[in-house]
């Protein structure tokens, strides 16, 4: 509604400024967690779990082996640290028991944490780590949330008579859907390295992580010791989309060892361990049903989700089902819902917040169903999105969430012109376009920043956001400058270590810029005023107030509600009759995200995105054989596209500016994995004549179609 | 087991066991940490060096084959100012949390001097040795389009 | 992930590397299948024996008819080679989709040969093509056809004591053609289906299916039928046929009909 943003683009602002962090890549001078060598530092490697579901007998660890410093089992370490601490949600059921650091009487995962050995190198651990004895005994494993009788969390909520709206609805079109487990997969595994120092009593953490502050607080809860005493630094980071929030078992781990031996312990997680023993993503299927009169407007949505969470709640893994339950309105004007989502144990490795965390789900569930109402009512799919779009911001949700701004119409007008609908069908191929909507949460809680002038005129500004790839240093400089009136290159950002940042909330759900973007803004404006107070109307430079006044800063806390991202994706794909072989042939992705601050980074994002959501769509999936054992342990059982298989994405940005926040920003680093998988989806189904297919979509399924939609 | 190999045109000396990777030499023997590991498989192509010119991953070379040979790594890309590729990828950005960049820059630097005349699609599959998970790839496409170019044109 | 101990042997002539063959311990040619393994520790041999400066085993020839190549020569040497270009096209045609160029410069034509994945690209254009594999022991020389050759998923008849040596290729009558083609879930990673041909003037055809059984093997059916005049469509159903899986034999129908008409072309 309007484009106008309230940060009007100026000198740096909505500008594509080219990234300040990009020379020290490039040149080879980052330093990532393992390219951090302290001298005398022991290095760990875990013994882990073979077995799906075991109970545990005993541990031994034998004598003498070499360069071994410590072998450390749960019995060693004595009921500390605790167990990882479980985040809830509001308004349902989410189970209290966390993820044991090292597995106590029993194992519920393949590749859980049971010993660790601290040696010399890295290569006598996992010498050592070979050696140690566990006696297990194995237990049936549970494989799929049908089959779980244990139910970790739920969330249900009813708005409106939508038992009777049901009953009485023209048309009740049902679907189910699955999303297939996947693996976030940063090239970066994860990490951390330990170091104690008796004297002060302080601990220090290097760890690659999106962010210094939940570690901070996951060690602080994890080991009883107050927040003071322990310094989180958080180095160059090659990638999370999701998977370093909060600590993980392995963290708390290093950081108790180097407390017990007194050594600076170092885990450098490979990517074996990284495939197994890192949270997942997706995972959840859906029976989602709608009810619509006869002019097809949609009267109610009932949906009722299964995820398999794995063996244990993680700190976050709870998080994701209740996202996705409150999206499944969707960008739609629904008055009446009944969402119900459970989540059950299973003998894999936890789920968590991976790249949409919850909300690809929600967009996946709604849009395939509309897909499937369209074809029942005989309706082109458009037209009936056209005519349930919500069309007044703010718009209260039947589910209790208010949508800021959007401008859903436009976003779907724009996706159909931008990715040329192509539908054909001959010998060789058929061709199918299809679309998918989405909303999705992003920002709330708060952020901090801190401004000060430095000796010169220099802007230094202390973020509580953190970056690991997303620009945050140039996009936060943009505005820093903008709002104060300085050159860039006079602005200097500090991310990442907890001595030097303030206490904020981190890196996650897209909300950096709108929420640590909107405090940079505020912490500079504060400044600003600072600066106005000391000039007291004289003509002075930043330099000469900061000559008069050393050490003037300023600091802001923003807090806001959610704001809400939305947009549509359209795709165009082939499938090639005699092997069932798929091709995406062009994608076009229309984001809302309020303000754009950089479109180079934006689109950056958006790319990414799309190629996760692509991933997902096409080739990734990770697969448990029937005993639980993970065929993905190593890149020969999980694939990644390549620049070989991405097709032409079309990017366009729809600014509808948030109210919520200076910036009227929202947030754009997860679109792409959110709205890409629905619109290859209904792409497909759509060169399928209708016929449903969950991902990914293989050369195998896609055949089998064929030959049934041929039938 | 001693070995000297010389890196960016520098010897550096070492103690090694059979079973150290070349990765890890250059990691932490060498302290040349430019050059980052993603899987010990050879698929990433994070950890691509050039031995003797030849583009190879030196997670599956153990370091005792490098003895007495050259490598040139991320490190040896820039003589002073930024190597095409470099400032190609700086433009189009190509790059996101970096941690792939190098194995990108070492990798696609040999296939350039190697087929100075290759197309999208070849560029496309050369490029499928390395993995990125943040970008996309396409401006990664679009910024070795850019750099093949200038190259032809002699720098 | 980081291998297990082991010894290290350097050997500078094959007579000096057979000498050091026998079991627990394992020949590294190129490296690019095997230490993957010992990264895994799915292999943990007690000594690896190094063939790399082993130069008498880095040759591509063609002296006196056949088409003679050293074990160790660098499949990137293989896909560079014009003598391979000219005259037996398709093993330039199948290398190029081995790994990703930089697998290239490392693994060999020998280590691909012996490693004998029934994914790989060389073993099965070199089936067809009607190749022979010299082992050679302290105790002479043996060769083997391919059928002889490869005995099973990742198996040959390889001893443990015996080195694989050269592998030689027949030559090609004038104005034979090639096809290969292949299928990956992405470009360079291990082929889920794959198909190779060489086809004379007269017809007489080599065709050999990749991922469709345990070993590379000559589509025997197929090559009459296609010296008798049958259409490629016909000759990939019957290349094909063995196959069980609906779906496994229509893919692998598809690409071999491809590579054939690529080779009538």
């Amino acid at each position: 509604m309007g484009t106008e943003a309230r940060l009007t683009a100026g000198r740096y602002v909505g500008r594509p400024v080219r990234r300040r962090e990009d020379e020290r890549i490039l040149r080879g001078a980052t330093r990532y967690l393992d390219d951090i060598d302290p001298p005398d530092a022991v290095h760990v490697a875990f013994a882990r779990s073979p077995f799906a579901h075991a109970r545990i007998g005993g541990v031994v660890v034998p004598d003498g082996l070499e360069g071994v410093v410590a072998a450390l089992s749960a019995a060693d370490l004595e009921g500390r640290p605790r167990d990882l601490p479980v985040q809830g949600f509001e308004g349902g059921r989410v189970a209290t028991e966390g993820h044991p650091v090292l597995a106590r009487n029993e194992v519920r995962y393949a590749g859980q944490p049971v010993a660790a050995v601290l040696a010399e190198s890295r290569a006598l651990a996992e010498d050592a780590a070979e050696l140690i004895e566990v006696d297990y005994e194995p237990l049936d494993p549970v494989l799929d949330a049908h089959s779980s009788d244990v139910t970790m969390t739920h969330w249900h909520r009813v708005s409106g008579d939508v038992d009777g709206v049901f009953a009485s609805a023209a048309h009740v079109v049902r679907a189910t859907h699955t999303l297939p487990r996947v693996a976030p997969v940063p090239m970066e595994p994860r990490g951390a390295i330990a170091s104690y120092e008796e004297t002060d009593d302080l601990l220090t953490v290097w760890v690659s992580a999106q962010d210094s502050h939940r570690q901070l607080a996951g060690l602080a809860a994890a080991l009883d010791r107050p927040e003071e005493k322990i310094r989180v630094i958080v180095p160059d980071v090659g990638g999370a989309f999701g998977s370093k929030g909060p600590p993980a078992p392995e963290t708390v781990l290093v950081a108790a060892s180097a407390m017990a031996t007194g050594r600076t312990v170092k885990w450098a997680e490979d990517r074996e361990e990284n495939m197994v023993a890192s949270y997942q993503g997706r995972g959840m299927e859906a029976d989602v049903e709608l009810a619509l009169d006869e002019d097809a407007t949609i009267l109610a949505v009932r949906a009722r989700i299964r995820a398999d969470l794995g063996g244990y709640l993680m700190p976050t893994t709870a998080i994701p089902t209740h996202t996705t339950a409150m999206l499944m309105c969707g960008v739609y004007d629904v008055q009446a819902a009944d969402v119900e989502v459970v989540g059950r144990r299973t003998n894999k490795v936890p789920t968590g917040p991976y790249r949409g965390a919850g909300r690809p789900e929600a967009a996946y569930f709604v849009e395939c169903t509309v897909d499937v109402a369209a074809r029942e009512l005989g309706m082109d799919p458009l037209e009936l999105r056209r005519r349930n779009l919500i069309r007044h911001h703010p718009y209260r949700t039947a589910l209790g969430w208010t949508y800021d701004s959007g401008d859903y119409a436009r976003c779907l007008e724009l996706a159909e012109e931008l990715v040329q609908p192509e539908h054909h069908s001959d010998a060789e191929r058929v061709v199918g376009t299809g679309f998918g909507m989405y909303v999705e949460r992003a920002g709330g809680l708060f952020e901090t920043a801190e401004a000060e002038l430095l000796t010169g005129g220099r802007l230094l500004v202390r973020s509580g956001s953190s970056p690991h790839g997303q620009g945050h240093d140039t996009t936060f400089a943009q505005l820093a400058a903008e709002r104060l009136g300085v050159g860039i290159e006079d602005v200097e950002l500090r991310f990442g270590d907890s001595d030097e940042v303030p206490r904020g909330v981190g890196t996650f759900a897209s909300r950096s810029l709108a929420m640590g973007g909107s405090a940079v803004v505020q912490a500079v404006d504060a400044l600003k005023q600072k600066c106005e107070a000391v000039a007291g109307g004289r003509d002075m430079s930043l330099h000469e107030i900061a000559g008069a006044e050393p050490g003037l800063r300023a600091s802001a806390r923003f807090e806001s509600d959610l704001v809400f991202s939305s947009g549509a994706y359209g795709a165009v794909v082939e499938i090639e009759r005699a092997t069932g072989r798929l091709r995406v042939l062009r994608v076009a992705a229309v984001d809302d995200a309020g303000t754009i601050v950089n479109p180079l980074l934006a689109e950056g994002q958006v790319i990414g995105g799309t190629a996760q959501g692509l991933g997902q769509c096409l080739i990734e999936q990770a697969v448990y054989d029937e005993e639980g054992n993970p065929t993905f342990a190593s890149f020969a059982g999980y694939s990644l596209l390549t620049a070989a298989e991405m097709p032409p994405v079309t990017t366009a940005f729809v600014q509808s500016p948030s109210p919520l926040n200076p910036l009227g920003a929202k947030g754009i680093g997860e679109g792409g994995a959110i709205g890409a998988p629905g619109a290859v989806a209904n792409a497909v189904a759509d060169a399928l004549g209708g016929v449903r297919v969950d991902p990914p979509f293989t050369e195998e399924k896609l055949w089998w179609a064929l030959r049934e939609a041929g039938s | 087991m001693r070995i000297t190999v010389e890196i960016n045109g520098r010897a550096y000396d070492g103690d090694v066991e059979p079973r150290t990777l070349l990765s890890d030499f250059i990691r932490h023997g060498a302290g040349l940490t430019g050059t980052k590991v993603g899987c010990e498989q050879g698929v990433c192509g994070a950890c691509t060096v050039q031995l003797d010119g030849e583009p190879v991953r030196s997670c599956l070379t153990l370091a005792v084959q490098a003895n007495g040979r050259a490598l040139r790594t991320v490190e040896g890309l820039a003589d002073g100012s930024l190597h095409p590729l470099q400032r190609a990828f700086h433009e189009a950005h190509a790059l996101q949390c970096g941690f792939c960049t190098p194995g990108f820059l070492v990798s696609m630097d040999a296939f350039l001097r190697e087929h100075p005349e290759a197309g999208e699609g070849e560029l496309r599959e050369a490029l499928a040795g390395n993995l990125c998970r943040c970008t996309g790839y396409l401006g990664i496409v679009e910024a070795v389009e850019k750099a093949a170019r200038e190259m032809r044109e002699g720098r | 992930m980081k291998p297990a101990p082991f010894e290290y042997r350097a050997p500078a002539s094959v007579e000096e590397a057979l000498a050091l063959l026998g079991p627990e311990r394992t020949v590294l040619a190129g490296g690019q299948s095997l230490v993957p393994l010992l990264n895994l520790r799915l292999a943990r041999p007690e000594v690896v024996v190094d063939l790399g400066g082993i130069a008498q085993l880095d040759y591509i020839r063609a002296d006196a008819g056949p088409l003679r190549i050293g074990a160790m020569t660098r499949q990137a040497v293989l896909e560079r080679s014009e003598l391979v270009r000219r005259r037996w096209p398709l093993l330039r045609k199948a290398v190029r989709f081995v790994g990703h160029f930089q697998i290239r410069s490392r693994g060999t034509v020998g280590g691909s040969v012996a490693h004998a994945d029934p994914a790989a690209e060389l073993p099965v254009a070199l089936t067809a093509l009607g190749a022979r594999f010299h082992l050679r022991s302290s105790a002479g020389v043996r060769v083997l056809g391919a059928s002889e050759f490869f005995i099973g998923p990742l198996q040959t008849a390889r001893e443990p004591d015996e080195l694989l040596a050269e592998i030689e290729v027949p030559e090609q009558p004038e104005g034979a053609g090639s096809g290969f083609a292949e299928h990956a879930h992405t470009h360079g990673d291990f082929a889920t289906a794959g198909a190779a041909a060489v086809v004379a003037p007269g017809r007489d055809a080599g065709i050999a299916l990749l991922g469709a059984g345990p070993v590379p093997e000559r589509a025997a059916a197929a090559e009459r039928a296609l010296a008798g005049g049958a259409e490629p469509r016909e000759v990939a159903a019957l290349a094909a046929r063995d196959l069980e899986d609906e779906h496994r034999r229509a893919l692998c129908a598809e690409l071999a009909r491809r590579a054939i008409e690529e080779a009538l072309a």
